[in-house]
């Protein structure tokens, strides 16, 4: 029994858990584009996005503000906000929503920090309940090696650098993604969640993904185009003005 | 001394430690008179040699300024605000309030959990769902609660800052018109205040009062816990306890 809220939406939601380095983005992405050309309507959440909330985690965060329990909190803000604003929406209109995270990062995150488990599962009881929930297990020296590759440095949170394992941001890192995967692993039966196997090749991963997701897509409701590509490929145009337009909506939104 | 107490879990870093300060916190609905009797009692706990933190709502460095540009947007749902205020909460308890328990001083709290439980019980948040996030904050050594009734606000509210759009309840509630929805917001809020009032042993201070018969009250209430302090004596006020305030 996952802690969440299991009402009847006419949607899907779809989501990805991992350490960092396990590749669960590059899937969720594979995932989306496949999705929209089927024709369905989908909709993209990603961790931390809030417009509302992340400028004070980003404040916290660039002034080292963020202890244990405001770090928890800050997090449980935004993505209270994704669920009311985007995620419940979408799913009541019946699209498919795809998220990045979603709430046992918060578990894992928190619980390595400190924070009371009971006490996560329970503020976060107005999450709704996903309709499969990915976890890409990878081992963690492949995942280091992945994040290391060509990266200099570590941010003072990402590398965990608050929990004072390390004065030394790789180390450090290394061992926060270490006690987040064995949170990780604690969690795959509660919160049913299916395990990938990261290590194998993309094509692999993203096809047995799809494979699972398929059997849920029955009755979900398709996007109307609206007819652009036909309209365009009709009058010979390519539609350069249709990126700018739908650039400045996101910059609006 | 006293052992530092939780409503629920201990949060981590923070727990199993005495604190020779003591919290005072004083609750009550937009209007009733709290920011001046705040500034009397900051003076004369300050005359009777107690040093004094006051602190309030929104007053954090991490998510005032967060909660005061959102506020303004309009569109947020109940879960969003409460964890922001619980964020804003938790940062001055961290970074504020422990400190100054711990040197020893009397931590004056315009408004504590009890104003956030009230406004998000009206606004529909689940009361279990609110207590469980609190369950990190501390357990106050005195709760103030200044009561009046609707009749008392309106004046005041009219006479200061007029009708607020959050404390009129414009958020979720819909009526005729601004003065109807803040009658209908503040009466639901006073009920809520009463039944916290109750469950949680406040000090209830009848607010109906002039302000020096107020100040008599609140004096009288907060006394014993300054003189457990240590504090110099000072002739208790004529004031006689107030009485609770039956919920109408």
């Amino acid at each position: 029994m996952t802690p969440f809220r299991s009402d009847e939406l006419a949607g899907r939601l779809f989501i990805v858990e991992g350490i960092d380095g396990s590749g669960k983005s590059t899937q969720l992405d594979l995932l989306h584009k496949w999705l929209v050309s089927e024709g369905y309507l989908v909709v993209f959440s990603e961790w931390n996005s809030s417009p509302i909330v992340k400028g004070t985690t980003r404040r916290g965060k660039k002034r080292h503000l963020l202890s244990p329990m405001s770090f928890s909190l800050i997090h449980a803000a935004d993505f209270a906000n994704r669920i009311h604003a985007q995620i419940l929406p979408a799913l009541q209109a019946g699209a498919i929503v795809l998220a990045d995270r979603y709430a046992c990062t918060a578990f894992a995150r928190d619980a390595v920090r400190g924070v009371s488990r009971p006490w996560l599962h329970r503020l976060y009881s107005f999450a709704v309940k996903p309709t499969v929930a990915f976890y890409f297990d990878v081992p963690l020296e492949e995942a280091i090696n992945r994040i290391t590759e060509g990266r200099p440095t570590f941010k003072y949170y990402e590398a965990g650098l608050d929990l004072h394992l390390s004065d030394e941001p790789e180390e450090s890192f290394r061992l926060y993604q270490g006690l987040i995967q064995k949170e990780y692993e604690q969690m795959l039966d509660e919160f049913a969640l299916v395990k990938m196997d990261a290590t194998e090749p993309l094509v692999v991963q993203q096809r047995k993904m799809r494979d699972i997701v398929r059997p849920h897509l029955a009755g979900v409701k398709r996007a109307d185009s609206g007819g652009v590509q036909e309209a365009l490929h009709e009058a010979g145009l390519r539609g350069r003005y249709l990126e700018e337009a739908a650039r400045r909506k996101d910059v609006q939104a | 001394m006293t052992a530092i107490r939780f409503f629920g879990e201990p949060p981590p870093n923070i727990s199993g430690e005495t604190l020779p300060g003591r919290l005072i916190v004083v609750e009550g609905t937009d209007g009733v008179g709290r920011s001046t009797h705040i500034s009397l009692l900051k003076e004369w706990l300050e005359d009777r040699g107690v040093a004094v933190l006051d602190t309030g709502l929104t007053r954090s460095e991490l998510a005032g300024p967060g909660i005061k540009r959102a506020k303004q947007g309009h569109t947020l749902d109940p879960f969003t605000l409460n964890l922001f205020y619980a964020t804003d909460f938790w940062d001055r308890l961290e970074r504020q309030i422990v400190p100054a328990l711990r040197a020893g001083m009397v931590a004056l709290a315009d408004r504590y959990i009890f104003s956030l439980i009230a406004r998000a019980a009206v606004r529909g948040v689940p009361l279990e769902w609110m207590e469980n996030l609190y369950g990190f904050a501390l357990v106050p050594d005195k709760v103030i609660y200044l009561d009046v009734d609707v009749e008392q606000l309106l004046p005041r509210v009219i006479g200061s800052t007029g009708f607020d759009y959050w404390e009129s309840g414009q958020d979720f509630l819909r009526g005729p018109d601004v003065y109807h929805t803040f009658v209908e917001y503040q009466t639901r809020l006073l009920f809520e205040f009463r039944y916290l009032a109750s469950r949680h042993q406040f000090g209830v201070i009848d607010a109906r009062g002039d302000i020096p018969e107020v100040f008599r009250s609140i004096r009288y209430e907060i006394e014993p816990v300054i003189a457990s302090m240590g504090a110099d004596e000072a002739p208790l006020p004529r004031a006689k306890r107030s009485r609770a305030r039956t919920t109408t």
